[in-house]
C-alpha cells in the first residue's frame, strides 16, 4: 500500500510526496507508470469506457486488486486510504466537457481525499493544468510520446507540427539534440513543475484561466466545473494571502467571489445605520489605504454606512474590506462595465437592499458602479441620491458628499466587530464593552483590559482568544479523541467537525480535558474522511 | 389468383469470390426477413432490416416475392456461388419459415450456397433436407452453414459483442452441419470494442487458427461503426477506434492457412482505417489477396512505407486497456 502525503492544496489540486514499495516520490508528478506499478500490466481485457451504461459498468467494471485502483463515475468502488487510484480512460473525457464535469464530481465524492490520482495517457504539455486544476496528481508519458511518434511537437499552448522542433522555440536538452521525444517529455514536467509552483503559492486558477484559452474544451470543463458551487465551495480555502486576479470574464464565476457574496447577503449583520452610502472601490487594497478612499474618509467621518460597489465581488461593506478576496483581488479597469458584470453587481446590491433598509441610500458613485447601483435601486424600487456631479474624487463632488451626510448620525467603530464575526462564523454577539485597538497594521478587540479577537492583517479573519471563543457558541468546532495535542491535530484524531469549516478557518478544538485554538488545514469533510494529514494547525492548548 | 409478386431485398449484387482457391462469380443477397431474434450484438445496425410482421404466411408471401425479383433482374445461371444473408438467421424459423427456407435453397440448386445463421438453429435433420435441396451432384459441398464464431475467446465473445454464445455453442452447431453433409465457413470479427489493438490482434490470431478445427472456410469481417449501434456511441465518445489496416495485415501475416476478408468501410473514419494515405493502397492488397491467398502479396503490403506505421507500432506496444483508444 502506498503511503500519500498531502503538502499544500488548491481546491481539487494538491502537491506532496507519496511513497510505494519504498521509494519516495514527489507529486504532481510524470513517471514511467508501468515500472512505478508493475501490476498495471496485468490488466488486459478489463477496458471500461468512460461513457457507458450502468449496467456494463456493473457487470465488467472491476477495482483491481493492486494499486492503482480502477475508479468509474458511475459504480462506487472501496478505497483504501493512501491509495492509488487511477481513472482508465481518462484522456477521452477531455473532449468531453459536459460528461468531463459530472464524471469528476461522482468520483471525487465517492474517493477517500487522501489518494493519489492517475490520470492514464490525459496528461500533454498543454493539458497538464486543467488536469491539475481537477485534481490529479499522477501521470505518465503515453500522450507525450504518442505525439513523438505522430512527429508532432508540444507546448503548453497546444500540439504543433514536428518542425517546430527547429524554431528555437524552447531551448530544452531534447530541443538542442533535435529530440522530439525527449522534448516532448520535458515540457510536461515542466508544466507539471510549474502547476506544482502555482498550486503551492495557491493560484493554480489563474494559471488555468490563461492556458485554457488554446482550448475549448478546456474552457468549457472550466466554466462547467464553475457551476458546481455545492461540490467545489467546501473544497475552497476561505481565505488566500495572495492577489485574486480577476483578469478574465470567468473570474465572476469563482467560487471564491460567489462564496463571498453569498455571505454578504446571507451571514453578514450590518451595523444600525440610517444611511446606506455606496463607494466606488480603488485600485489599491484594502481600500482604506487608497488616495480616493483617505479623502472619502475625511468627508464622511462615519455618517454613514460605507459600501463598496466593485467588479467582481459585487458589493463590499467597508468592515469586510480587509477579507479574502476583497483585500486581495485585481481587475483591469478600463471604464467599461459589461453587461455580465453589471447583472452580477446589481443583482447583488438588490438582494442585500432588499434584506437591509436604509432611511437613505446616497450613491457617491460614477460610470458603471453609478448605473449598477440604478439597476439595483430599480430591482428593488428604493430612491437613490446621487452625490457626483463629476468625479467621485473631484472638490464639488467631495463637498455635495459632505451637504447630503450633514447631521447624520455616526457609524459606532465596533461595526467592524459585528461584521466580520458574522461574515465568519455566522453569530451575532453583544458588542457592549467591547473596543478596538490597534497597533500597526493589526488590530485587536479588547473587553475589559482582556483581548478577544485579532484582526489578521494577510487574511482579514478574526482570530479569537479562548474568552473569544466564550462569545462565539457553538460553531466552528473540531470535536478530537481521548488525547492532548502535542502539536498539530491530524484528521485521524477527529471524531467530528462543523461541516462549514473550511480550509483557513479559525477553528475551536474540543476533547476530554482540553480546549485548543487554531487553524483549519483542510475542509471539515476532508478532516473526516482522511486517514492521514494535519487537520488543524493548533495555536493553544489549554488543560482542564 | 396466379399473379407473381416481386420486391427488392434489403440488397443484392454481384461479385467475384474465392472458392477453394479458385475464383467464382457470385450472387450476395440479402434478404429482409422476420429480422434476428437475438438482435443484442453490440456493434450489428442490421436490426432495424426486418419486417415488423412475423406471421409465417406474411413472411413466405414476402420472401417468395423477393426470390422472385432477384430471378427477374440477375440471370442466375452466371453465377455457381450465392452467399444468403438476413441480417439474422436464415434457418431462424420465426425469421424464414422453414418451407420458405427450402424454397429460396430450390431457387439456387446446383451452386454452391452459403447460409448465414446462428448455431443454435442447425439441427441436423433440417440441414439435411436443405443440403439435398441444393445437392444437384454438381458440387462436392452443395451447401454451407456461415455461422459468427467471432473468436475463440469467450469472454471476449460476451463483453466485446454480447454474441449470447459460447465457444462450445458454436462447435455444437459446427458439428451437426456436418453430420448433415453441409460445410462450415466461419465468421471472425476483429476488433470489437474495449480491446486494445494488440488485443484484438492476438484474438484474431489465435481465434483463426483454432477455428480451423471446425471449419470449412473463414472469413474475417473488420468491425465497423454502424449508425444507432452501442458502438456508434462508443465511437462518437472517443472510446472506440475501428482496427488499422496494418493490424490487419498483421493477421493475415500470422497466419499460415489463407482466410478470406474484405476490408468493408476499409479506409473511412468508421471502418478499418490507417492515416487516409495508406488506406486505398492496403484496402485493394487485402482485397485481392482475399481472392488469391498469395501471401507474399500481404509481407509486401506490410512493407509499404508511410508515416503513420510509427504511431500503429507505438499504439500496438503502449494502448492498455486503461488507456485506449490512443488514437482516432
Amino acid at each position: 500500500m502506498s503511503v500519500v502525503d498531502i503538502r499544500k492544496r488548491d481546491g481539487l489540486a494538491r502537491t506532496g510526496f507519496f511513497a510505494y514499495r519504498g521509494e519516495k516520490k514527489a507529486f504532481p508528478n510524470a513517471l514511467d507508470m508501468l515500472e512505478a506499478f508493475p501490476s498495471l500490466r496485468e490488466r488486459a481485457l478489463s477496458h471500461v469506457p468512460l461513457a457507458v451504461d450502468p449496467e456494463f459498468v456493473r457487470t465488467w467494471h472491476r477495482r483491481g486488486e493492486e494499486e492503482p485502483f480502477s475508479l468509474h463515475p458511475l459504480t462506487v468502488s472501496d478505497i483504501p486510504h493512501g491509495s492509488c487510484v487511477m481513472v482508465p480512460g481518462w484522456h477521452t473525457a477531455l473532449a468531453n466537457p459536459s460528461a468531463y464535469v459530472d464524471w469528476l464530481v461522482a468520483l471525487k465524492e465517492q474517493v477517500p481525499p487522501d489518494t493519489l490520482w492517475y490520470a492514464p495517457a490525459a496528461a500533454l504539455p498543454g493539458t497538464a493544468a486543467i488536469l491539475l486544476y481537477s485534481g490529479f496528481d499522477l501521470f505518465d508519458f503515453t500522450g507525450t510520446d504518442l505525439k513523438s511518434a505522430q512527429n508532432l511537437f508540444c507546448t503548453s499552448e497546444g500540439i504543433f507540427p514536428g518542425e517546430w522542433l527547429e524554431k528555437g522555440l524552447c531551448g530544452c536538452e531534447g530541443c538542442q539534440e533535435g529530440d522530439l521525444r525527449l522534448h516532448n517529455r520535458k515540457a510536461l514536467q515542466q508544466e507539471l513543475a510549474l502547476g506544482s509552483q502555482f498550486i503551492a503559492g495557491g493560484n493554480l486558477r489563474e494559471l488555468v484561466e490563461a492556458r485554457c484559452r488554446m482550448d475549448a474544451h478546456q474552457v468549457a470543463i472550466l466554466r462547467n466545473l464553475d457551476t458546481r458551487f455545492g461540490f467545489l465551495e467546501p473544497r475552497s480555502p476561505i481565505v488566500r494571502s495572495i492577489p485574486f486576479l480577476a483578469n478574465s470574464g470567468d473570474a465572476l464565476s469563482r467560487v471564491e467571489v460567489k462564496r463571498f457574496a453569498e455571505r454578504v447577503i446571507t451571514r453578514y449583520r450590518p451595523p444600525a445605520a440610517d444611511v446606506a452610502l455606496l463607494l466606488p472601490c480603488s485600485a489599491r487594497k484594502p481600500y482604506s489605504l487608497s488616495r480616493s478612499h483617505r479623502k472619502f474618509h475625511a468627508v464622511v467621518g462615519r455618517r454613514a454606512h460605507e459600501l463598496m460597489i466593485t467588479s467582481p465581488l459585487g458589493l463590499v461593506p467597508r468592515e469586510l474590506e480587509h477579507l479574502y478576496p476583497a483585500a486581495h483581488y485585481d481587475v483591469p479597469v478600463t471604464g467599461y462595465w459589461d453587461r455580465e458584470e453589471l447583472h452580477w453587481v446589481s443583482s447583488v446590491l438588490a438582494e442585500y437592499l432588499r434584506r437591509h433598509s436604509y432611511r437613505r441610500i446616497i450613491a457617491h458613485l460614477e460610470g458603471g458602479a453609478l448605473t449598477a447601483a440604478e439597476m439595483a435601486a430599480e430591482q428593488c424600487g428604493v430612491p437613490l441620491e446621487c452625490t457626483c456631479t463629476g468625479p467621485t474624487g473631484s472638490k464639488e463632488s467631495l463637498e455635495a458628499l459632505d451637504r447630503a451626510l450633514k447631521g447624520e448620525r455616526r457609524v459606532p467603530e465596533t461595526a467592524l466587530i459585528r461584521g466580520i464575526l458574522s461574515w465568519q462564523f455566522d453569530v451575532e454577539i453583544d458588542l457592549r464593552g467591547m473596543r478596538l485597538r490597534s497597533r500597526g497594521p493589526e488590530i485587536y478587540v479588547m473587553q475589559d483590559k482582556e483581548q478577544l479577537f485579532s484582526l489578521s492583517p494577510d487574511t482579514g479573519l478574526f482570530t479569537p482568544t479562548f474568552a473569544g471563543w466564550r462569545l462565539l457558541g457553538e460553531g466552528y468546532r473540531v470535536q478530537i479523541d481521548r488525547f492532548i495535542p502535542k502539536g498539530d491535530i491530524l484528521a485521524p484524531g477527529v471524531v467530528s467537525a462543523d461541516d462549514r469549516i473550511r480550509e483557513g478557518d479559525e477553528v475551536f478544538v474540543t476533547g476530554e480535558g482540553v480546549r485548543a485554538t487554531g487553524r483549519a488545514a483542510m475542509g471539515a469533510a476532508e478532516m473526516l474522511s482522511s486517514a492521514r494529514g494535519v487537520a488543524v494547525r493548533v495555536r493553544k492548548v489549554l488543560k482542564g | 389468383m396466379v399473379f407473381e409478386e416481386y420486391e427488392k431485398p434489403a440488397a443484392c449484387w454481384a461479385g467475384i469470390d474465392s472458392y477453394k482457391g479458385q475464383e467464382r462469380k457470385c450472387l450476395t443477397i440479402i434478404l429482409r426477413s422476420g429480422g434476428c431474434t437475438w438482435g443484442s450484438c453490440l456493434m450489428c445496425g442490421y436490426t432495424h432490416v426486418r419486417y415488423g410482421n412475423r406471421d409465417p404466411a406474411f413472411l413466405d408471401r414476402k420472401i417468395r416475392a423477393q426470390i422472385s425479383w432477384i430471378k427477374r433482374e440477375f440471370n442466375l445461371d452466371d453465377y455457381s456461388l450465392v452467399k444468403i444473408f438476413t441480417s439474422g438467421s436464415f434457418l431462424d424459423p420465426q425469421e424464414v419459415p422453414p418451407d420458405t427456407q427450402q424454397e429460396v435453397i430450390r431457387a439456387f440448386r446446383g451452386k454452391v450456397v452459403i447460409l448465414e445463421t446462428r448455431p443454435e438453429y442447425v439441427e441436423e435433420e433440417r440441414v439435411s433436407i436443405l443440403r439435398e435441396t441444393a445437392d444437384t451432384g454438381m458440387e462436392e459441398i452443395p451447401l454451407y452453414l456461415a455461422m459468427g464464431l467471432e473468436t475463440t475467446h469467450d469472454f471476449i465473445r460476451e463483453k466485446s459483442i454480447r454474441k449470447g454464445l459460447t465457444t462450445s455453442d458454436f462447435i455444437g452447431g459446427a458439428e451437426r452441419a456436418h453430420r448433415a453433409g453441409a460445410g462450415v465457413k466461419t465468421y471472425l470479427l476483429m476488433k470489437p470494442p474495449f480491446l486494445t489493438e494488440q488485443e484484438a490482434i492476438q484474438d484474431m490470431i489465435t481465434s483463426a487458427q483454432e477455428a480451423w478445427r471446425w471449419s470449412d472456410l473463414i472469413s474475417l469481417n473488420l468491425c465497423t461503426v454502424q449508425s444507432s449501434t452501442p458502438v456508434e456511441w462508443l465511437w462518437r465518445n472517443g472510446a472506440y477506434r475501428p482496427p488499422y489496416l496494418w493490424s490487419v495485415l498483421s493477421v493475415l501475416s500470422a497466419l499460415d492457412r489463407p482466410i478470406s476478408c474484405d476490408p468493408v468501410g476499409g479506409g473511412t473514419p468508421r471502418g478499418p482505417h490507417n492515416c487516409g494515405a495508406c488506406d486505398p493502397e492496403l484496402v485493394d492488397g487485402i482485397r485481392t489477396y482475399s481472392l488469391t491467398g498469395d501471401h507474399s502479396l500481404i509481407d509486401a503490403l506490410l512493407q509499404v512505407k508511410c508515416g503513420c506505421k510509427e504511431e500503429w507500432r507505438y499504439v500496438l506496444e503502449n494502448e492498455m486497456s486503461y488507456s485506449l483508444p490512443l488514437t482516432r
